[in-house]
């Protein structure tokens, strides 16, 4: 019992606000791989983009809760003149390209944030401090906040698929653009906004994740790899998969570095995924024949 | 059969006398070294992407397994460089045999990331196994030697045995894909489906040249520690894959030479503009996505659909 209140909730915990955050990130990852059709190399830079649009709007404002609003919109910007200027001569052609490009992409983001802002750690604090005590054991409150705010976001996405117009019209794209393009839709305008929204999302999660983690130039390229797992873990293109496998790897991953050190955790992860990728490529939701 | 034209035998000619030319220092050779060897590994990378339409995301631990291979028997006195190439072939060879068993199974962004998960494994094991020096690697290897007595110790003689290495690839990259082999790759590249149809066991094609393109990897990745004395576990990042990719692309996919070309280019192009401003990432990734946007097909792009062409005439 000790040990379960002492070691495993607090893991446990750690594996849900983890996973929390790289739903997110995996969220707009399976969303542009539905609509687009490209593997986003790029997305562990927007990612980082947020933590470091973060530094500078805490910089400007001391706020953190400001810096929280503006950067998400920051990075959407870019992330939407990116979309334009080179994602959208793409579209008619093989998703290899699209890998590729977005590959040059990562490249040219990482070292600009390099040569603005240097490419030693960083920190961002949060913005309280404490712990409260939950459960029998006393756990950060900057934590718990992690994992509402996670959460809200979560079901706020899945409303505003479920629930708006705008996210059933973003749906149908991911089903037959062509045929939305047919009703009437501005089929090139729901791409950039949609690309334009899955770079807030992944800077979101990026300024949230700061304080919990450290932040640099590299520290997409780290995490990008965890999110393709959860991607394909889940079935690419399935928003509901990318959400359920992206607490089950952090749950996992959490877990298995109770009783393994960082490595083998890595492997373990990997070993996860390779057998997932040889039995059921399509992952826990995924349609069956999706670019097999 | 005539394998190499007369283009291909001035072209080595070229490239063996390039050390008598008067400004090639210490410095040019060892980079002319890097431009031909990550030009012949791109070439290999080229049989795989270019001639059968799968991307690996994961030679880089090809490369970096073959690296080790050899920089552990030089660190422990083993300096034949026949040792080396020997050790490193049934390493890469083991390994890829599994990559490719396993990843050809799938097609496609399936294929691209198996390869590129493996690689991952790879690079986690070394990069946390002291017994393989951890992240700092195997430092300060001796220099091999081709026969007792002769090492390669010089820039001048490395950069002879990498032009040798590249010939040699070449040439079996060559008869390769002028075989009957290449063409069914071909096949395979244009409509897998097809080809299974017509009675081809395209799994088994695909294993094959998965795992010919690894071997000559791994070889060339046997080579560097010969000329830098180390073998790290950051030669098996996976945005080294991702770099003897954008090679490829430069050069031009499905022709050999353009990825040699192209491998020439990025070294060249790295080492240039990284002696004049310090975010050379910033161009090289800017002359990546205008070549995807602008030039899909590379460099070389015209001449190979001239190569359709002859192949409809003779077929």
């Amino acid at each position: 019992m000790d040990y379960l209140v002492a070691v495993l909730l607090p893991q446990l915990l750690h594996g849900l606000v983890f996973g929390a955050a790289l739903g997110l990130l995996a969220l707009g990852l399976t969303v542009i791989f539905g609509l687009l059709g490209v593997m986003n190399f790029a997305h562990g830079e927007l990612y980082m983009l947020g933590a470091y649009a973060g530094i500078a709007a805490i910089g400007v404002t001391q706020s953190f809760w400001v810096a929280l609003i503006v950067a998400p919109l920051a990075v959407g910007v870019v992330g939407a003149v990116t979309e334009v200027l080179t994602l959208r001569p793409l579209y008619r052609r093989e998703p290899l390209y699209g890998l590729i490009l977005t590959f040059g992409l990562a490249l040219v983001f990482r070292e600009a944030v390099r040569q603005i802002w240097g490419g030693d750690m960083r920190r961002i604090l949060p913005p309280f401090t404490g712990s409260t005590p939950l459960l029998g054991m006393t756990y950060p409150n900057y934590r718990l906040f992690l994992l509402a705010a996670a959460s809200v976001l979560l079901l706020v996405i899945w409303l505003f698929f479920t629930r708006t117009r705008a996210g059933i019209i973003v749906r149908a794209a991911v089903q037959d653009a062509e045929m939305l393009d047919g009703l009437g839709v501005n089929v090139r305008r729901v791409f950039t906004l949609t690309f334009a929204g899955s770079a807030a999302l992944a800077a979101l999660a990026g300024l949230l994740m700061a304080p919990e983690f450290t932040v640099y130039p590299q520290m997409g390229v780290e995490f990008i790899l965890l999110a393709f797992i959860v991607v394909i873990l889940g079935g690419m293109g399935s928003l509901g998969g990318s959400v359920v496998a992206a607490f089950v790897i952090g749950i996992a991953q959490s877990l298995f570095s109770l009783w393994m050190n960082p490595q083998r955790v890595a492997i373990a992860i990997f070993g996860i995924m390779i057998v997932v990728l040889v039995v059921r490529p399509r992952g826990f939701f995924g349609r069956e024949g999706v670019l097999e | 059969m005539k394998v190499l034209g007369w283009r291909a035998w001035l072209a080595f000619a070229a490239l063996l006398a390039v050390p008598l030319l008067p400004f090639m220092s210490k410095f040019y050779l060892l980079l002319a070294f890097d431009a031909l060897l990550f030009g012949a590994v791109a070439m290999s990378l080229d049989l795989l992407m270019g001639y059968t339409g799968l991307v690996s995301f994961g030679h880089a631990a090809f490369f970096g397994l073959g690296a080790y291979a050899s920089a552990v028997l030089l660190e422990r006195g083993v300096t034949s460089l026949w040792a080396c190439l020997g050790f490193a072939l049934v390493v890469v060879g083991l390994y890829a045999l599994v990559v490719a068993y396993f990843s050809t199974a799938r097609r496609g962004i399936y294929f691209a990331l198996l390869t590129l998960i493996f690689a991952e494994v790879v690079f986690t094991f070394f990069r946390y196994t002291q017994t393989f020096g951890g992240s700092d690697g195997i430092q300060g290897v001796a220099a091999p030697t081709l026969a007792p007595g002769f090492a390669i110790d010089t820039p001048l003689r490395n950069y002879y045995l990498v032009v040798a290495f590249l010939l040699g690839a070449y040439v079996v990259c060559r008869v390769l894909v002028t075989s009957h082999f290449g063409r069914v790759l071909v096949a395979i590249r244009e409509n897998e489906d097809r080809a299974r149809f017509l009675g081809y066991n395209v799994q088994r094609y695909k294993m094959t040249v998965c795992l010919i393109s690894a071997l000559l990897t791994g070889l060339g990745g046997a080579l560097y520690p010969g000329r830098s004395a180390f073998a790290t576990p950051d030669l098996m990042l996976w945005t080294v894959s991702g770099e003897l990719i954008i090679m490829i692309m430069i050069g031009g996919l499905g022709t050999l030479t353009g990825p040699i070309l192209g491998g020439v280019f990025f070294v060249v192009l790295q080492e240039k503009v990284s002696s004049y401003v310090s975010w050379y990432f910033i161009v090289i990734g800017l002359v990546l996505i205008f070549i995807v946007l602008f030039m899909p097909k590379g460099l070389l792009g015209f001449r190979r659909m001239l190569g359709f062409r002859q192949w409809r005439a003779t077929a």
